[in-house]
């Protein structure tokens, strides 16, 4: 067999293996177009054949889905800057030196990382609801998410540091460069995207996060959109339309942004989990 | 004073202050709470005594009452069978495709990055998704193992006790397998090649090439990918929420969720963070091993 149709066969087995992978995602569209009746019949039909496009309108304005999905941009947004302003200085100095201290920061960090947020959270709400944070639930779940997610920043960024190349520092020092100079001028440029991809990846995670916003937001006008679909889902609910309808328009956003910047993530998270 | 200023702009206090802010931060809102949680595990924790520090030490009362409930043990177990079945079908799943996306074809590295959507969508989502393909009367799962004959009546699989902790394995599964198969494919694509020349000039067969070359050389790889497995198995909840609430009955109750549901739902933060104490012992042995196995490439 040729070189060209072996990979010809290659590309096809690989093709129907990713449509089989990503078949619950094309599950989801299809459903949030189908009719109630259509939904539930057998055989389910795999096209639906009356597109409901009003489905999509109607979960928007029922639900409030705009004030969920606000919520959620607020969360993740300040997430995210909390994150990068604490964690990018942390990296880049983890990055730099190389001895003990840096070794047992490093450990702290990575054994911070792996603590389970539904453990967490009963310490973490107690403990707030003590200091009065839980009048300010959203800002309480911020910081809550900073604190979980800034240990996997750090090593993602800090995996970007070390890439720079310590010479073009050390020639700016000697010309004339102060320290913070140096930083803000040369080394953070150069790391730009790779602190750019690893926010984005902490901003789709902050973006589903659900633990910290369902046990501390009791306040309905100020929930998430995942906390939202949750109370949607009702233990016996049919209305699997409508359900899917509201999750299309959740991830479809997240789903565009990973598409169009997939090369970068998937390199960017490969070089900070695992060399 | 001038001292201390210069050396923050232009010496080793820059680096100390860069440090300080974000390991302070993580001592307050990680470090703290840590210790707060093995607090609350020796006192007595109820509605009335939530909002003061100085509550009655009850010594290890939690823990002995924790383990005189008959749902402890069960729950234990179910919390070991969904980490050993998520693992197994991650890895498992994830090495055959790694292993096909290895061979070098036009578009496989961007067909490969595609299935990390499963990883990059909200766990609520996948959870809602699979909560409906699972579904017993209309579930497309049902229907199409009908079709092919492996089953012959409906499975009921979130409310059939037997079935409903499965059902969250096999949507955990997916989720996790595409993160395994991108870092298994990262651990092959450093195998030196010259290593595979050398083993087919003296005559190694495919699968001997497998086993002696791959899978040697991807020791530490598959050692940080099993540890990171059952980190993230752990964190797991979104799924749990979303699909059977841990029940019926507790059949696909585990820890972690048992422990968010008895304080949030039973407002029993001492029996909550009990748990938590015992679970968060087990993560962090998993993150030592995770950090041995990763140790090289931390120090670069």
């Amino acid at each position: 067999m040729s070189d060209t149709n072996r990979n010809r066969l290659m590309l096809v087995i690989a093709i129907i293996m990713a449509a089989i992978y990503l078949f619950p995602l094309y599950w989801m569209y299809i459903t949030a177009l189908k009719s109630g009746s259509e939904m539930f019949a057998t055989p389910p039909s795999f096209w639906p054949s009356e597109p409901q496009w009003g489905t999509y309108t109607f979960v928007w304005e029922s639900r409030g889905m705009g004030r969920y999905l606000w919520n959620s941009l607020v969360i993740a947004f300040g997430s995210v800057t909390l994150i990068t302003v604490l964690g990018v200085g942390c990296a880049y100095v983890l990055a730099r030196y190389r001895n003990v201290w840096v070794d047992i920061g490093l450990f702290l960090i990575l054994m911070l990382q792996v603590l389970p947020a539904s453990l967490m959270i009963t310490p973490i709400f107690v403990g707030f609801s003590q200091l009065g944070m839980l009048n300010y639930p959203r800002l309480a779940v911020i910081i809550a998410i900073a604190a979980k997610s800034m240990p996997f920043f750090v090593v993602l960024v800090r995996a970007t540091f070390m890439a720079v190349p310590q010479e073009l520092e050390e020639a700016a020092l000697v010309d004339g460069n102060s320290r913070v100079g140096a930083f803000f001028n040369i080394v953070l440029p150069l790391a730009r995207n790779g602190i750019l991809v690893s926010a984005i990846l902490i901003f789709m995670q902050a973006f589903g996060e659900f633990v910290y916003s369902k046990s501390i937001i009791q306040a309905v006008e100020l929930q998430p959109a995942s906390v939202g679909l949750n109370s949607f889902m009702g233990p016996n609910t049919n209305e699997w339309n409508r359900i899917m309808a509201y999750a299309t328009i959740y991830v479809t956003p997240i789903l565009a942004i990973f598409v169009l910047l997939q090369r970068r993530i998937v390199s960017g998270l490969t070089s900070g989990a695992i060399k | 004073m001038k001292r201390l200023l210069s050396s923050v702009r232009d010496g080793r206090g820059f680096d100390i202050v860069l440090v300080a802010f974000p390991l302070g931060f993580l001592f307050l809102m990680a470090g703290l709470p840590l210790l707060y949680n093995i607090l609350m595990s020796f006192q007595e924790v109820d509605m009335f005594s939530l909002g003061t520090f100085l509550r009655p030490f009850v010594g290890f009362k939690n823990y002995s009452d924790l383990f005189a409930q008959p749902e402890t043990w069960p729950i234990l177990g179910n919390t070991a069978i969904f980490v050993i079945g998520s693992i197994a079908g991650q890895f498992l799943i994830g090495f055959g495709l790694a292993l096909f996306f290895w061979v070098n074809f036009p578009g496989a590295s961007w067909l490969r990055g595609l299935f990390l959507v499963s990883w990059v969508m909200p766990g609520l989502v996948v959870g809602a998704i699979w909560n409906w393909i699972l579904s017993g009367d209309f579930g497309v799962l049902n229907f199409m193992l009908r079709e092919t004959g492996i089953i012959s009546g409906n499975i009921f699989w979130r409310s059939d006790p037997n079935y409903s902790l499965y059902a969250v394995i096999m949507a955990n599964i997916w989720l996790g397998t595409a993160f395994n198969m991108i870092l298994l494919s990262v651990g092959l694509a450093s195998i030196p090649g010259d290593l595979y020349e050398a083993a087919e000039l003296d005559g190694a067969n495919a699968w001997q090439r497998f086993w002696t070359i791959t899978l040697p050389m991807m020791r530490s790889t598959i050692g940080a990918i099993i540890s990171l497995g059952l980190i993230f198995t752990l964190q797991q909840f979104d799924l749990f929420a979303a699909i059977t609430s841990g029940g019926p009955n507790n059949s696909s109750n585990v820890t972690q969720y048992w422990a968010w549901d008895l304080s949030f739902r039973q407002y029993d933060f001492a029996k909550g963070a009990t748990i938590s104490v015992i679970m968060i012992v087990f993560v962090m042995f998993a993150s030592v091993v995770y950090v041995r196995s990763t140790r090289h490439e931390v120090r670069g």
